[in-house]
Formats: C-alpha cells, sequence, structure tokens
C-alpha cells in the first residue's frame, strides 16, 4: 500500500468517525436543534478553503521567486480544491441559514467574502485555462493568488464595517461557549475534513505533474 | 534619464494619445452616464442614493476603461518596442498607472458635476472633499487595474476576464468611497473608511509594482 492510499484510507476512517459523532454521539443545540449538525460539516468546508487558498499564496510567491513548476502544480492543485471547498462552504451554509437565520443569504461580511473568494479564485482558474501559453497561465494565476490573498483582510474588514450580522466565532482563546460533546464533533470533523484535503490535495498535484510530463514529451 | 522621468514620459505619451483621439474617456464617461441615468430612474434618485449610484457607477466605467490602458500598444503592435526601451519595467508601470489615475479622476469631476444636477446634492460646497476622497479610492484602483490591463493581454477573453478581476479584488475601493461620500454629504463621521483606502492603497502601491514586472516577461 503506497502512502498515498494509506492517506486516503486515514481520511475516510476519519470521515466515519466524525460522521458518527457528529450526527448520533453528539446532543442537539439548545437554540438550533438538529441543525447544529450542519455546522460539522460547514464550519470545516470553510476551514479547509482557507487553508487551500493560504497554500495557493505560499506556492505562488514561491513559484515566482523560485520558477520551480512543482510549485506551480501545488499551487494550481490548492486553488481548484480551494474553489471546490468554498463552493461547498457556500452551500452546506445557505442550508443551515434558511432554518436558523430563516433566509437562504444575508449581506453578511463573512458570506460577501467567502463569495468574492470564490469568485476570484474561479477566475484565476480562468486565466490559466484561456491563457495562450501553459508557462503564462501558470505565471497570470500566481499573481492572482497573491493579489486576491492579500485582498482578502481588507476586503473582509470592509464589508464588515458596511454591515454584518453573522454571530460571532464559537472558538475564541480564552472563551469556549460551546459543549465539550459538540466541540468534540467539530474538532473531530476539522481533523477529518483536512486529512481529506491533504489526501486530495496529493492526489491532484502528482495529476498536474503527469499531465504537465505528459505535454513536455 | 532618471525612473521619474521615464514614468513621466509614458504618462504625457498615454495622455497625449488618449486626448487626440478621446475615445476612452468618452466611451468610459458614456457608460458612466447611462449607469447613473439607469440606476437614477430604476432605484429613485434621492439625495441618499447618490454615492452609492456614483461609485457603481464609477466602478464599471473602469472596468470599461482600464483595458484601454494596454490596448493602444497592442493594436498598434508596439508593446515590444515599448518593453525595449531602456529602463526597469517598474517606470512603464507608474506611468501608465498615472494617466489612467488622471483620466478616472477627470471623469470623477464630470459625474459629480452632473450628480449635483440630476441628483439634488450639494457637491458644490463638498467639492475639495468629494474629489479628495475620490482620488484615494482612484489611486487604489488605477494601481490594481494598471495590473491587471497587463494581466489580460495574453489571455483569451479579456473583455470577460476584467470585470471578473476587478469588481471583487477592488471591492473596498468602492464599498469605502460610497461610505465616504455618504459621510461628506451628510456631515456624518467618517469612521475607519479612510484607513481601509488608504491600506487599499498602501498594499497595491506595494505589490502591484514587482508583480507587474512578472506580468510582463516574455515567456
Amino acid at each position: 500500500m503506497t502512502a498515498q492510499t494509506g492517506l486516503g484510507a486515514v481520511a475516510v476512517l476519519l470521515l466515519g468517525i466524525a460522521a458518527y459523532v457528529s450526527l448520533f454521539a453528539s446532543p442537539p443545540d439548545a437554540f438550533q436543534g438538529e441543525y447544529v449538525r450542519i455546522m460539522y460539516a460547514h464550519v470545516p468546508n470553510a476551514w479547509v478553503a482557507y487553508l487551500a487558498f493560504a497554500i495557493t499564496f505560499a506556492a505562488s510567491v514561491l513559484y515566482l521567486w523560485k520558477r520551480r513548476p512543482a510549485y506551480d502544480h501545488l499551487a494550481h492543485s490548492a486553488t481548484e480544491l480551494g474553489v471546490l471547498f468554498t463552493g461547498l462552504a457556500l452551500a452546506t451554509g445557505s442550508i443551515w441559514g434558511r432554518p436558523v437565520w430563516g433566509t437562504w443569504w444575508t449581506w453578511d461580511a463573512r458570506l460577501v467574502t467567502t463569495a468574492m473568494l470564490f469568485l476570484i479564485y474561479t477566475t484565476a482558474l480562468l486565466v490559466r485555462g484561456l491563457s495562450d501559453d501553459p508557462l503564462r497561465g501558470a505565471r497570470l494565476a500566481a499573481v492572482i493568488g497573491i493579489v486576491g490573498f492579500l485582498d482578502v483582510p481588507i476586503i473582509h474588514y470592509s464589508v464588515v464595517w458596511f454591515r454584518t450580522l453573522h454571530q460571532p466565532a464559537s472558538i475564541a482563546p480564552g472563551s469556549l461557549k460551546i459543549a465539550p460533546p459538540m466541540l468534540l464533533a467539530l474538532m473531530l470533523s476539522l481533523l477529518a475534513f483536512t486529512v481529506l484535503f491533504m489526501y486530495l490535495l496529493r492526489l491532484r498535484t502528482s495529476l498536474a505533474r503527469l499531465e504537465a510530463g505528459g505535454e513536455m514529451r | 534619464m532618471n525612473g521619474f522621468l521615464r514614468a513621466a514620459a509614458v504618462a504625457r505619451k498615454d495622455l497625449r494619445v488618449e486626448w487626440r483621439g478621446r475615445q476612452t474617456i468618452t466611451a468610459t464617461g458614456m457608460v458612466a452616464l447611462l449607469m447613473i441615468l439607469l440606476l437614477g430612474f430604476v432605484v429613485g434618485s434621492e439625495p441618499a442614493r447618490a454615492a452609492a449610484i456614483l461609485w457603481v457607477a464609477m466602478g464599471f466605467a473602469a472596468v470599461l476603461g482600464i483595458p484601454r490602458v494596454t490596448q493602444g500598444e497592442v493594436d498598434q503592435q508596439a508593446l515590444e518596442t515599448l518593453l525595449l526601451y531602456p529602463g526597469s519595467r517598474e517606470h512603464l508601470f507608474w506611468g501608465k498607472c498615472a494617466a489612467l489615475t488622471v483620466m478616472l479622476s477627470a471623469l470623477l469631476v464630470a459625474l459629480l458635476v452632473l450628480l449635483g444636477v440630476l441628483f439634488g446634492v450639494d457637491v458644490w460646497d463638498h467639492g475639495g472633499a468629494l474629489v479628495g476622497v475620490g482620488v484615494l479610492g482612484i489611486v487604489g484602483l488605477s494601481v490594481i487595474g494598471t495590473l491587471l490591463a497587463a494581466l489580460v493581454l495574453h489571455v483569451r477573453g479579456r473583455e470577460l476576464l476584467m470585470p471578473l478581476l476587478l469588481l471583487p479584488l477592488a471591492l473596498p475601493v468602492v464599498l469605502g468611497c460610497v461610505r465616504l461620500t455618504e459621510a461628506i454629504l451628510t456631515g456624518t463621521a467618517a469612521g475607519l473608511w479612510p484607513a481601509v483606502l488608504v491600506s487599499f492603497d498602501v498594499v497595491s502601491v506595494l505589490v502591484c509594482p514587482i508583480l507587474f514586472e512578472v506580468v510582463m516577461d516574455e515567456v
């Protein structure tokens, strides 16, 4: 069994445990009831999306600096996965928001920032695909990966101050506002999704490497 | 010839070409005018809506005008020549950025006058502050816009990509200018918005020229 497959097996195992704990072993929320269980999928999706864009940023900087194709493969793969998980975070958030907030969508800061991220990185993929030369496409996508990531905090605060309603983050240092079994479910889900993401990222990166090798020949 | 003079030469060239043809300013001006008329008619022309409508119009005008920054060189096949001139690409960046800032600022002044007429807002008394806030936003728009204009040069469907790139990236500029314009018109506190615009400008000014050189590299 290769390390790759091993990582995939760990991801599946962790996802199974996390699904059991979040769906059966943890109690319903006092206010949100059973809907809180959507959070155990929503929060990890959003976390993985942000993680993916952070990796895109780091890999893009390294690529423009060292010009080694491996960094570009990593940046490309992380962007794709980031867009996927951002889309999932937006969808699960909407599904949760409908019963709990009473609306599919609200003009809240984190929602708008996430939607903007989705657009910026989708466009980065578009620019890469529509570029007249794969090398240039890699460079242009790296530029967008850097500008986009540096812009995120400014976009976020500008949207926060424009108007906002989102509940404050549940896990703030010093003040834990969440029951231990629910925290366990959340932490397990976060771990499971992170391992899943690592697995998919490795898979996608090696595919990008193989594709690039195929084009050379 | 130092860097400043080189940048000034590029800016002067771009502005002279624009002055002779007046294509960009006419096209962007018409789009902005159309947006203001349409939005003013559809959502109503109460003075309270003026700021939002002004900056949505500015945003769309910028989307249309910014690709023109490099379009002239592409049409005349002069980009390679321009890149061959001695000196850093950064001077080219600042020259093009300065020309764009001048054009967008001229557009803003014209739109403010129009707003005063159509929306009955008091732009005359606050003219200086309104233009000042606007230019703070326009600098950010121009810096990131110059980078994006170079970025979409070698990409198919660049007219489609410009709004997709510029509008999300420059969202803080639009939001900040809307709130600051409102604050000036109603005389309320500006809050932290000047800091948003300034930090956007500072980050763009530090990062975009470096990335411009990467974008302008030959394959």
